[in-house]
């Protein structure tokens, strides 16, 4: 496809966006890095707040935050966390965008209100689902009374669901949109060549929102590392420690413990992962576009299943 | 040509979206019209004399609160610091995201992809990474304790985001008006003004919602820049009245009442959000061409 939509580049037409392009992302860039700097400073050094001093200790607090166990449980429980929430959220938000691309009646209203989860804080988010699972006054508790799943070995579980809830919806909308692109007639024909719902979903549905498939883990992933505020809200990282999951540990460590050259290390951690994950999907991103558009176009889904 | 068996499962699909969906909802409105001892003795059961008292409490109508000094009064401040930090954010936020956008979305230059990139991955940086160096650093410059801090904060949050959600939108927009436009002597900032922003309503409007809904629900970054201050916003201040956390002093019916209450606005957003989300077009940026 060519351009349509993009203007005949004139001389001055690149100046002008780069630009307005590199003004936004001066002014961010200064308000990210000089913080990250100052941040690895931190890092390097042993900050006695007594005392007022600030030691060059190397990196002493890198291999501290690498070896404490504290440091290594709470990002495995961020990567339990991501993971859980990665493959609840997307199989929930395609049901929800599935059910909603039918018709039914009352489809118009719940496609209205599928979206309030998602404007809900997290610190409500955490309320709501608190009120359900609390053990001794809760909601689960008094349908199913003694039951013991709501026990500290399944609380990581359960704040994974309580963000699921807060976040598919999102994901919903994202797919939503990618089935509203399908033209019915696929859908027809398929259905005139006998195709049952399942290989529908496979041979029509699939191929057309692969590239929502792909923004949506990466929406899902990169807000899951983002986490904190519904942890810290609904369980503080417990019971005992739990769900202390790494951004909470590093608020310990920082704000309860003043072991700011720690907090500084394992945050690195944490930007590490998100980096590393963030460049995986950007260039998956960029490469699976074109891929995509090929499929659809070269492929005709229907006679896959003739 | 839909079977019937097709039909039922559509239908019964439908009430168990709809169901997940509500009941976190309703079981917190439930609570917030008990009396904490009922909820001690467990949620679940008909309630016998359903109370409005926790609302009148929050909203400062009652008695009890003006025998306990009317803690509950930091509610009603983080309503208004909330909107005092949301509204600027949204604003500022959408015009320069929409000026990013259009740049992005409108026109090829060296690099393009890279700047995205970078555009883009300070978004996905944790909060948490440099929220500590920001609080050493904006005190010193004394932007903790106020709302300047936390709408800067909260900017550098929102514009990656909307220049993203932005950019996809101005490149479903048909150019022919905008070339028409130039070629009558418009400038670019002139043709962004007169030709796209009418045109991109809906995108417009759907970016405004995300950066006012970010900025109203964010608890981290309110907590440390304005947490117990006369600045607190609305989800610290929450947050330090739940009896979930060890200094909270509220009850779960209290703080229900006010947590449903803090809710509302957003609600009410995301109920217009709806309309303009599905013709958003993040899902397939045509944009990322790299000419």
């Amino acid at each position: 496809m060519a351009a349509p939509s993009q203007i005949r580049a004139s001389l001055t037409d690149p100046q002008f966006a780069l630009l307005i392009v590199s003004g936004v992302i001066v002014f961010h860039l200064i308000i990210i890095i000089i913080p990250l700097g100052y941040s690895f400073w931190l890092s390097l050094h042993e900050t006695n707040v007594i005392l007022r001093s600030q030691d060059y200790v190397g990196f002493d607090k890198w291999g501290e935050a690498l070896t404490e166990e504290d440091t290594i449980f709470a990002t495995l429980r961020s990567l339990y966390f991501a993971g859980v929430s990665v493959v609840l959220s997307f199989v929930l938000s395609l049901g929800i965008a599935l059910v909603l691309n039918q018709e039914f009646p009352g489809r118009s209203f719940l496609r209205a209100m599928i979206l309030l989860p998602w404007a809900v804080s997290e610190v409500v988010t955490a309320t709501m689902w608190t009120i359900i699972l609390e053990p001794t006054w809760g909601v689960m508790t008094g349908i199913f009374p003694g039951t013991l799943w709501i026990s500290s070995d399944w609380a990581m579980f359960w704040v994974s669901l309580a963000f699921v809830w807060h976040m598919a919806p999102l994901g919903a909308f994202f797919f939503l949109a990618a089935l509203q692109t399908i033209p019915k007639d696929l859908y027809n024909c398929a259905r005139i060549d006998r195709a049952g719902m399942f290989s529908r979903f496979q041979y029509v549905t699939l191929p057309h929102i692969r590239y929502a498939v792909l923004i949506v883990l990466v929406v899902v992933t990169v807000e899951a590392f983002r986490q904190f505020d519904l942890i810290y809200a609904m369980t503080g990282g417990g019971p005992g420690t739990v769900t202390q999951i790494l951004p909470l540990l590093i608020f310990r460590y920082n704000f309860q413990f003043s072991q700011y050259g720690l907090a500084a290390a394992s945050s690195y951690i944490l930007i590490i992962i998100a980096t590393i994950l963030a460049i995986a999907y950007f260039v998956a991103l960029t490469q699976k576009k074109t891929q995509t558009r090929k499929n659809i176009e070269s492929k005709k889904p229907i006679r896959a299943n003739a | 040509m839909i079977s019937r068996r097709e039909k039922l499962f559509i239908g019964i699909s439908a009430v168990v979206v709809g169901l997940w969906t509500f009941i976190p909802f309703f079981w917190m409105y439930y609570a917030s019209f008990m009396t904490e001892p009922e909820i001690q003795q467990g949620i679940f059961r008909a309630v016998e004399n359903p109370t409005v008292d926790n609302y009148s409490r929050i909203l400062g109508l009652s008695k009890v609160e003006a025998i306990f000094g009317g803690q509950t009064k930091s509610i009603a401040m983080g309503f208004l610091n909330s909107f005092i930090v949301a509204l600027p954010t949204a604003i500022i936020g959408t015009a320069i995201a929409a000026i990013a956008g259009y740049a992005f979305g409108r026109f090829s230059f060296p690099a393009k992809t890279p700047l995205l990139f970078t555009l883009l991955m300070t978004r996905v940086l944790p909060p948490i990474a440099i929220l500590i160096p920001y609080f050493t650093l904006f005190r010193e410059v004394g932007l903790v304790g106020n709302h300047g801090g936390l709408i800067l904060t909260y900017l550098t949050g929102v514009i990656p985001l909307l220049t993203w959600v932005l950019m996809g939108y101005f490149a479903t927009l048909p150019v022919e008006m905008e070339r028409a436009a130039r070629l009558d002597g418009c400038s670019r900032l002139g043709v962004l003004w007169h030709i796209i922003l009418p045109m991109a309503a809906p995108g417009i409007s759907a970016a405004f919602i995300i950066a006012f809904l970010f900025s109203w629900n964010e608890l981290l970054f309110g907590i440390i820049l304005t947490g117990g201050t006369s600045a607190q916003t609305l989800s610290p201040a929450l947050l330090a009245i739940s009896p979930l956390t060890a200094t909270g002093y509220s009850g779960m019916a209290l703080f229900s009442a006010a947590s449903g209450l803090s809710i509302l606005p957003p609600l009410l957003l995301a109920l217009f959000f709806q309309r303009y989300i599905t013709r958003l077009n993040i899902v397939d940026p045509v944009t990322f061409r790299d000419t």
